[in-house]
């Protein structure tokens, strides 16, 4: 995020802020009931908007015809407020909540967590970082198509043949054709599940390194496994994870404002639901 | 309205800007040619092969999956049907999160998916939402102002803008009110795209690769194409997706394509979907215009587009039953009453060129006239969805559009257009995802896997596939440990051409099939072949290579079916039939090496319950006696081809 301490950015933010404020106090300038002021910074912008879509000044005639139409504009826009006339309408009350929302997300995107803000989010959600358990393992496939009435007894012959003392330590003969490797190194839990299944990778888990183990069991057919190594996961250190860390907290940041934002609001008020005896028991059935 | 418009012209700039600085300090991506080595000079410089086999192993060990066609609310369309998730949500639901979708329902992945690619439509990108939240400027407009209206009506009002945009303006040609086509909201909201893309992408576990959907759709015929780059934002914010109000003529969109590629050292692809709704337009003999093919033509396509999506919720692509008369598994989940928007009805003679065996089969006589194949594709499935959801699985389908999110009337809701017909419910897929055979979950090495075809399809379950072709694999190769080791050592993999053979010798095939881990058991692998025969005549042959228990084919060569043990009463099945894993080594019996052929997989499961039946499970709903209720889900990888020597 080296951009955001470019001084260029600085500079045009900057110039952006002044020009919204300047927007700002020029439209929303209130002035008194039954007075209709068209100040210069209003006028100023009917000009630009004009030229904006015209890609040139607008005459004098052309300004006067505009101004015209703003003050019509202003004025049928508070004749129709103080009728009530935005009450009803799904188009006017979609765009109000619209824009206060625009102010909360503003205020949720705009908030920039310090270290410690997200030193505090990843120790308090050590689910969503931290790393996977590595294993190194070695397996031998039995199909069980292959073994239809068998299967147990020749688990427990090829078993046998592993764990025996003069064993060759090469297995590659054993057990039966398999897509899937035989080896396996440093690969995460995540990554066992995907390939193996939730079964095996739930069996793997339990296995005590350096002996061979099984059946343990997956949706292929069952599994003889020797564990060489495992490490267990672990909580990473800021430094190495804060992108992700300031991702997540900023979505957590931008829900939580949204929520805080509406609870703030309907403090004000009391919400009844008024539902009709007989929708109620439409409801039930 | 003014302040967030002028934020939005501050971070473009801001964006144009950062671009602008990047372009200096990224190196230039063309390598440098290395000399020719001469044999001796390449012993005595090159490594020996190591001890251990596993050291110096560059090919794929492993298949990643994904979903390279996601629609989310930035889509004209998916707003106008209801859907109301954005980039942000599909990626978080994509690897493995559980999210709330449009409909209110909760709804979480069986497992995660290894890589995304968010594919709004170009067309009107993000103004959609703006018409829905009413924004003064484009309401402004009274037929914007209308379609706002009906829009805030619900899922039928915004079916009836769909209608309306679709058929009348952009299927018609009328152009749309020059408001909603703003060049300025389309370049924000995909700048905003791209940061979040860049924000979820996260290299070895999760890949968002960046990209859009050209949707060209004249007279209502599909003509889709999804654009996938390989590269980051830095490279991709200095171009903006191209529409097809601009142009809807494939050649300009490969001309844009060409245009980013030399402005920026990146790479990117296209990938057609959807021939079965293109009325005989997505793989004609002819180009866009009318006029024959060219070697250019060809040359330009088959590099622009080296992968199809065959297989998708609006129906499947590999064959037809009319063009495969004689292969039992060709009626599978067809959409074959029209095009798009059943504007016009189907004829026969379309099917030719539209589906993706016969075009391969096309692809192959074009070669011969043109000596370049414009049809030479692999094959992926994605899902389409336009609820921000990639969900494949039967059992988890949140449907096409948040109007057919799980209800209990979801199978007989339709979706009627102004031609007075309609697409029903029941008829969507449950379908597909992409399997890639890729180095790493990287965007470069999954848009490579991509580019060199080694890559398969599958209708949703995540079966491992293997398919290697050489001269010389033996049966006991099947017997190996290290099957893939053998594939690449002495042959190539699936995308790959077969040329020179020697003399006497057939193709042979090393296959191996392995079930889902948490899906059902496998029925059959079956080796289909297209070939130009020795009179100029396009053939095909679907042979069962491999396959569960002892059944012996009959006297006609069909192999018996493999059984069902499907559950009506409660959607459920076992795994006492078929087999979890198939592998053999199939030698080719008809092989004649002075023709030009193609050869790829199919696999079937056992039958399993179709989406419709677990929902007339879940919501004790009986169907029509026509809805299809179980099924046998497939993967269909890509070919591998073989030319013949001049």
């Amino acid at each position: 995020m080296k951009l955001l301490r470019e001084p260029l950015l600085h500079f045009l933010m900057l110039g952006a802020a002044i020009f919204a404020a300047f927007a700002f106090i020029t439209r929303h300038k209130t002035d008194k009931p039954g007075e209709i002021v068209v100040t210069q910074g209003t006028l100023d912008n009917i000009a630009t908007g004009f030229a904006h879509t015209w890609q040139r000044p607008p005459t004098e005639g052309e300004l006067q015809g505009l101004v015209c139409d703003y003050i019509r504009e202003e004025a049928a826009y508070r004749e129709a407020l103080s009728m009530g006339l935005d009450r009803d309408d799904t188009i006017v009350r979609r765009r109000l909540r619209q824009k206060l929302e625009f102010i909360s997300d503003d205020l949720a995107s705009h908030a920039e967590p310090s270290d410690a803000d997200l030193d505090m989010f990843l120790r308090t959600h050590p689910g969503l970082f931290k790393t996977e358990p590595l294993f190194s393992f070695r397996q031998i496939y039995l199909n069980p198509q292959l073994h239809r009435t068998d299967l147990q007894r020749d688990e427990s012959r090829v078993l046998a043949e592993l764990r025996s003392p003069g064993s060759l330590g090469n297995p590659s003969s054993l057990g039966d054709p398999f897509l899937l490797a035989q080896s396996f190194e440093n690969v995460s839990l995540a990554e066992v599940k995907q390939t193996f299944g939730e079964q095996f990778a739930a069996g793997l888990s339990a296995l005590s390194p350096g002996q061979w183990h099984g059946p343990v069991n997956s949706g292929y057919g069952a599994h003889l496994v020797f564990v060489s190594q495992r490490s267990e996961g672990h909580l990473p250190a800021l430094a190495g994870v804060r992108d992700q860390v300031r991702r997540e907290w900023l979505n957590a940041k931008r829900t939580e404002t949204t929520d805080k934002f509406y609870q703030a609001l309907l403090r004000h008020y009391t919400v009844k639901i008024e539902v009709s005896e007989e929708k109620k028991v439409a409801q039930v059935h | 309205m003014t302040r967030s418009r002028k934020i939005g012209d501050l971070h473009i700039l801001t964006s144009f800007l950062a671009a602008c600085l990047l372009c200096f300090i990224v190196p230039s991506a063309g390598g440098q040619e290395l000399p020719a080595l001469d044999k001796k000079t390449a012993e005595e410089v090159l490594p020996k092969k190591p001890y251990s086999p596993y050291a110096g192993r560059t090919y794929p060990t492993r298949v990643f999956w994904g979903d390279t066609h996601l629609h989310t609310s930035q889509s004209f369309d998916s707003v106008m049907f209801g859907n109301r998730l954005g980039p942000e949500e599909a990626y978080r639901f994509a690897r493995g999160e559980e999210v709330t979708s449009s409909t209110g329902q909760r709804v979480q992945l069986s497992r995660p998916l290894d890589f995304l690619v968010v594919a709004d439509h170009a067309e009107s990108l993000g103004v959609m939402s703006e018409v829905l939240a009413g924004n003064p400027e484009l309401v402004s407009d009274p037929l914007v102002k209308r379609w706002h209206e009906l829009m805030n009506q619900g899922p039928e009002g915004g079916l009836e803008v769909y209608k309306q945009v679709v058929v009348d303006y952009v299927g018609k040609g009328k152009p749309l009110p020059g408001i909603l086509t703003s060049p300025t909201t389309v370049r924000s909201v995909w700048l905003k795209n791209t940061s979040l893309a860049e924000k979820y992408n996260d290299p070895g576990h999760f890949t968002t690769l960046l990209g859009y959907e050209w949707s060209s759709n004249t007279g209502g015929n599909n003509l889709h194409r999804v654009v996938v780059f390989r590269d980051s934002a830095d490279k991709v914010n200095q171009v903006v997706p191209f529409s097809s109000l601009d142009s809807d003529n494939p050649e300009n969109l490969w001309k844009v394509l060409d245009a980013y590629e030399a402005k920026t050292g990146g790479s990117v692809l296209a990938i057609p979907h959807n021939g079965n709704l293109s009325n005989g337009r997505m793989f004609e003999i002819v180009d866009f215009a009318g006029n024959p093919l060219t070697r250019q033509y060809a040359e330009t396509r088959a590099n622009r587009e080296p992968v199809v999506e065959v297989t998708q919720i609006k129906g499947d692509g590999e064959t037809h039953p009319y063009l495969s008369p004689t292969d039992e598994f060709a009626n599978f989940e067809r959409w074959d009453r029209g095009n798009l928007d059943l504007s016009a009805d189907k004829k026969p003679e379309m099917l030719q060129y539209e589906y993706a065996r016969s075009a391969l089969k096309t692809g192959l006589k074009l070669e011969k006239e043109l000596g370049v194949n414009p049809y030479k594709f692999g094959m992926i499935g994605s899902t389409d969805a336009h609820t921000s959801l990639a969900t494949a699985d039967s059992d988890n389908f949140f449907g096409k559009l948040p109007a057919y999110e799980p209800s209990p009337d979801r199978w007989k809701h339709a979706s009627e257009f102004s031609s007075g017909k309609a697409y029903y419910g029941w008829e969507f897929v449950a379908s597909g995802y992409a399997g890639v055979w890729a180095t790493a979950n990287t965007r470069e090495a999954i848009w490579d896997a991509l580019k060199r075809k080694e890559v398969y399809a599958t209708t949703g379950p995540r079966m491992i596939v293997r398919f290697f072709g050489g001269w010389d694999f033996e049966a006991k190769d099947a017997q190996n440990r290290d099957l893939s080791q053998i594939g690449y050592d002495r042959g190539v993999p699936m995308g790959g051409d077969l040329r020179q053979a020697p003399a006497g010798k057939s193709a042979t095939f090393l296959i191996a099939a392995l079930k889902d881990p948490i899906g059902a058991n496998l029925d059959r692998i079956q080796v289909v072949k297209g070939w130009l025969d020795a009179h100029n005549k396009l053939q095909e042959k679907v042979y069962d290579v491999a396959w569960s228990g002892n059944r012996k084919p009959a006297a006609n060569g069909k192999l018996p079916p493999v059984g069902n043990t499907v559950d009506m009463k409660t959607a459920t099945w076992t795994n006492s039939i078929g087999a979890p894993e198939l592998i053999t080594v199939w030698k080719e019996p008809d092989f004649d090496p002075s023709l030009f052929a193609f050869y790829y997989v199919r696999v079937l499961e056992i039958p399993t319950p179709r989406w419709t039946l677990y929902d007339a499970v879940k919501f004790g709903v009986t169907m029509d006696p026509k809805v299809p209720m179980v099924e046998q889900q497939r993967a269909y990888t890509s070919p591998i081809w073989y030319t013949p020597t001049k």
